[in-house]
């Protein structure tokens, strides 16, 4: 290589570190540093350094009980996404089917259709004259409609199923990635599918795995639309409460508060994707 | 001698700490087929893509025709490359590739049409201009990208590896086709290999490297039969290997060795500097070995017993012991005498000639 | 010791060919079922909206009591769907160009910067999507109130930032596909940098392009973080426009434009599946 490309290669990445340092890392950051200023309801913020916000955030049983729900949905929905995701990321990742192309742009499809229209099919199903209540009440199972939508479930389902995509490509990398042969030679030594599967295949995909549960808990615990299409005021997480606290409330200092809090919970687990994944690395 | 048109003076690269090569000083003359040769990661290539522009060296300089070009781009060279794996634009027709460099030179498109075609006959790729080159074989990618490389008539003409992709047969024919094409276009060859039988066949000149130094210069000749350093001797073809410490260093070219073994040598010595006292190794080369079943008046005589003997054709290779315990290796022709040579034998060995190398690993520096 | 070299073809051992064990039919028959649930559970929902489209009723019921096109047509009439859909449409265009030439430029850099160890930095430029669209949002309408830029250009700026995890991604896995030697032997034969780009790279890269651009008209047709905090009078996308509409309402007009979101979708995926192949590009 000409080396004077490999040092002007990196060069290229100047316009990308400049916009991300002006238009994502600049505001955020500023964003940020607002939890510790001082509400005013004349100016938004005031510059004067205080912890009220925290100790509103993380002392007032209310918010407190919205940042354990929001961490306890994001847990299940990627366990969810896991549960399922990896079984589909595993029969792609290995079918030798001709419709392979197409079985994996089926996944990727819904994805692409956007929040809102896989929320609002959700709210078909689920809702009370929804399908499943049709069905179910037409199969003479129940005689009024069960209460699905504005539950925590109602939110746990539709989560689970618009973030599932974000889980199985990684996970599709990963096993894809590994070397067939592997596993060709753990059964020639003896070992059953199972145990082939145990301790081969699900260890080395740990990066994908990793990486598919980080995506997913990222997007869960920042998700506004589906939380409030689907759980409404009974089911409030932390994405819905910073969009209230600033678009209406137009308390910014608290909504950074609680976008703080929403972050590091976020970097730690950022943290343990990139701990344990680099150990690994390739 | 013919002129110089390439000189590598003091030539440096290095990889953070490592060493990538260095120092290189040599010329590369009008005509000449040059050949790196080495084993992987001894520099050869990193040589090359500093000729070509593609690497600058941390020391030294490149001079083409006495101007110094070591900081100009590869573009402005007017070197014609040929890289290991071709290399070849896949998306590019076959005249698409080899009109390339041409149209890069603003040649007008009648002209390129005519060149491409002729240099394409040349190569024996007749008629092949509208094929991509997926649909080509391994052999004729390498023809393709040799005529890209040909056509824009360059200076100097440069071959990293082109023929280790290819199958023995078609290498064993591809080597005699290009050499015989250098020598009709009388183009400047560089050539990169790390099989010595190529570098033998191929080259005019051979420039040896080893972990990035240059152990040796010279023609094949000169390689075989006279290599200054351990490295050069074992790399290049067979040789038997004798330590021992020279006694006897008068003015001329030979010198007496003692060995272990008891047996004296008078040995060709290539580095003059060898004084009385000095460690080296006495290099017997296996075909100098001479078999005889009755003792030869004089000479360099030893009785050994064959130990082993392998059948390989048109040679056969013969393990030899000495009384005092030395291996000796020794290869003749595929006759009925030596055939008839089996395990157990005692016959009479005679070295006919052999070299004393210094044995401090320093390589004989031959600049 | 035989001099193999000039010794005779020695023919190799014969190839053993080990079959690896197969499953149980039931094994094999259990897990089948459990994926095709899967792939039912992923898809219902949206083959549910598409069918509720046609319901002559108002009703959110499904099945649909019957066949109309009564919800489509409400579609065309209404002033702001229609509005919002060209600006969606205009929008995801300006971003996923936008975001395809920061993305080539990056991705080459990534690629020809770095010939091993590129992993850190790599994920770097990932870092949007690692991060809420929530938050990216606020923080921009937070500069917005502070720094006086056309609030149109933060919204781009929005979208093009979620758009950019995509596009490198394509971009990477298109080059990494192309041999790093074409581009020096095109130097070799008298082409300067830029030449050898346009000439070597950038027809070779095509595919990556495309299904960059693709992408990124995807994401940003879909997006409704980022407009939710920047969308204003005038420029609303049509997610935020039927968010809003379905705060209050929800008749299947909504169900009649997400189809048409869903096969304009569809289409332009169809049109990358025919163009690159998904395989490739799902390597992220």
């Amino acid at each position: 290589m000409p080396e004077g490309s490999a040092r002007a290669g990196r060069l290229l990445l100047a316009p990308i570190a400049f916009l991300y340092l002006i238009a994502l890392l600049a505001p955020i950051g500023f964003f940020l540093v607002m939890s510790v200023f001082r509400y005013s309801a004349l100016d938004l913020w005031v510059p004067t350094v205080t912890g009220e916000n925290f100790a509103r955030v993380l002392g007032e049983s209310y918010h407190r009980a919205i940042i354990l729900r929001t961490l306890k949905i994001a847990f299940f929905t990627t366990v969810g996404c896991l549960a399922l995701g990896y079984p589909l990321a595993w029969y792609l990742a290995r079918t030798t089917s001709a419709w392979r192309g197409v079985l994996m742009f089926l996944v990727i499809a819904p994805l692409m259709t956007g929040v809102i229209v896989r929320t609002y099919g959700w709210i078909v199903l689920l809702g009370s004259e929804g399908t499943i209540n049709t069905l179910l009440r037409g199969l003479g199972l129940i005689d009024r409609p069960l209460k699905i939508l504005h539950t925590e479930l109602a939110v746990f389902i539709a989560l689970v199923h618009i973030l599932l995509p974000y889980m199985v490509f990684p996970l599709f990398s990963a096993l894809a990635g590994q070397d067939p042969d592997l596993e060709r030679a753990a059964n020639t030594l003896g070992a059953s599918r199972a145990r082939t599967f145990l301790e081969v295949t699900l260890p080395l995909s740990r990066p994908g795995v990793l990486m598919g549960s980080a995506l997913v808990f990222t997007l869960t615990a920042g998700a506004v639309v589906t939380p409030a299409l689907m759980g409404g005021k009974d089911v409030q997480m932390l994405g819905q409460t910073i969009y209230e606290l600033t678009m209406s409330t137009l308390n910014w200092p608290l909504a950074s508060a609680v976008a703080f809090v929403l972050v590091v919970c976020q970097l730690a687990i950022l943290l343990l994707y990139f701990g344990s994944g680099r150990r690994r690395a390739a | 001698m013919a002129k110089s048109i390439l000189e590598l003076s003091g030539v440096i690269k290095r990889y953070g700490a490592t060493l990538g090569v260095g120092p290189v000083d040599v010329d590369l003359r009008e005509g000449e087929f040059l050949t790196l040769l080495g084993p992987s990661g001894c520099g050869k290539t990193t040589t090359l893509h500093i000729v070509a522009g593609l690497l600058s060296p941390d020391e030294g300089c490149v001079l083409l025709g006495g101007r110094d070009v070591t900081r100009l781009d590869p573009q402005h060279r007017d070197m014609g490359v040929v890289f290991q794996n071709y290399a070849l634009f896949p998306h590019k027709t076959v005249f698409d590739n080899v009109a390339f460099g041409l149209r890069m030179r603003g040649m007008p498109r009648h002209d390129i049409v005519e060149r491409v075609g002729r240099m394409l006959t040349l190569v024996g790729l007749p008629g092949v201009e509208t094929r991509l080159p997926g649909q080509l074989s391994g052999g004729q990618r390498q023809r393709v990208a040799l005529a890209r490389a040909l056509v824009i008539e360059p200076t100097i003409l440069l071959l990293d590896e082109p023929l280790s992709n290819l199958d023995a047969v078609l290498r064993k024919r591809m080597r005699l086709d290009l050499r015989d094409l250098q020598q009709r276009l009388g183009i400047a060859t560089i050539f990169v290999t790390h099989d010595q039988d190529e570098a033998f066949e191929m080259s005019d000149r051979v420039v040896l490297l080893n972990h990035g130094r240059i152990e040796q210069i010279g023609t094949p000749e000169e390689l075989y039969d006279d290599p200054t350093t351990r490295f050069a001797a074992e790399f290049i073809g067979e040789t038997n290997l004798i330590e021992g410490v020279v006694v006897v260093a008068a003015a001329g070219p030979t010198v007496t060795v003692d060995t272990p073994e008891g047996v004296r040598y008078d040995a060709v010595a290539p580095d003059a500097r060898l004084q009385s006292g000095d460690a080296v190794y006495v290099m017997i080369r296996p075909e100098r070995i001479d078999l005889l079943t009755e003792r030869p008046a004089g000479g360099l005589v030893m009785a050994v017993t064959v130990t082993k003997r392998v059948f390989a054709g048109d040679i056969i290779a013969f393990e030899l012991r000495t009384d005092r315990g030395l291996l000796l290796r020794s290869t003749k022709p595929s006759v009925v005498e030596y055939r008839a040579l089996s395990p157990g034998t005692r016959v009479w060995a005679v070295v006919r000639d052999c070299r004393a190398l210094r044995r401090d690993g320093g390589a004989v520096s031959n600049a | 010791m035989p001099p193999d070299a000039r010794a005779a073809t020695v023919a190799g051992p014969a190839r053993v060919v080990v079959a690896a064990r197969r499953p149980p039919r039931l094994g094999r028959f259990a897990f089948g079922i459990a994926v095709t649930a899967i792939y039912v559970f992923l898809l219902a929902p949206v083959a549910i909206i598409v069918f509720s489209s046609f319901n002559p009723t108002e009703a959110n019921t499904f099945p649909p009591g019957g066949f109309s096109l009564r919800w489509y047509g409400k579609f065309l009439e209404s002033e702001r769907f229609v509005g919002s859909f060209r600006f969606s449409l205009w929008l995801a265009v300006v971003a996923a160009v936008a975001a395809t030439l920061i993305g080539f430029v990056t991705a080459y850099g990534l690629v020809r910067g770095w010939q091993r160890g590129r992993g850190l930095v790599q994920s770097l430029a990932m870092l949007p999507m690692m991060v809420p669209h929530l938050l990216i949002s606020i923080s921009l309408l937070l500069a917005l109130l502070i720094v006086p830029v056309p609030e149109l250009a933060v919204l781009i700026v929005g979208h093009v930032l979620i758009c950019l995890p995509f596009t490198i991604a394509c971009i990477v896995a298109s080059l990494e596909g192309i041999d790093a030697q074409l581009e020096l032997a095109a130097l070799t034969l008298g082409a300067s940098r830029a030449r050898a780009l346009w000439e070597v790279v950038i027809p070779l890269v095509a595919p990556g392009l495309l299904s960059a651009l693709l992408f990124a008209f995807m994401v940003s047709f879909g997006d409704v973080y980022i407009a939710l905090f920047l969308s204003g009078p005038g420029r609303t996308t049509l997610p935020i426009e039927v968010f809003a509409y379905m705060q209050w309402e929800s008749t299947p007009v909504v169900a009649a434009i997400t189809t048409v979101q869903i096969l304009l979708i569809i289409g332009l995926g169809l049109v990358i599946e025919r163009l690159v192949g998904l395989r490739k590009i799902m390597r992220v």
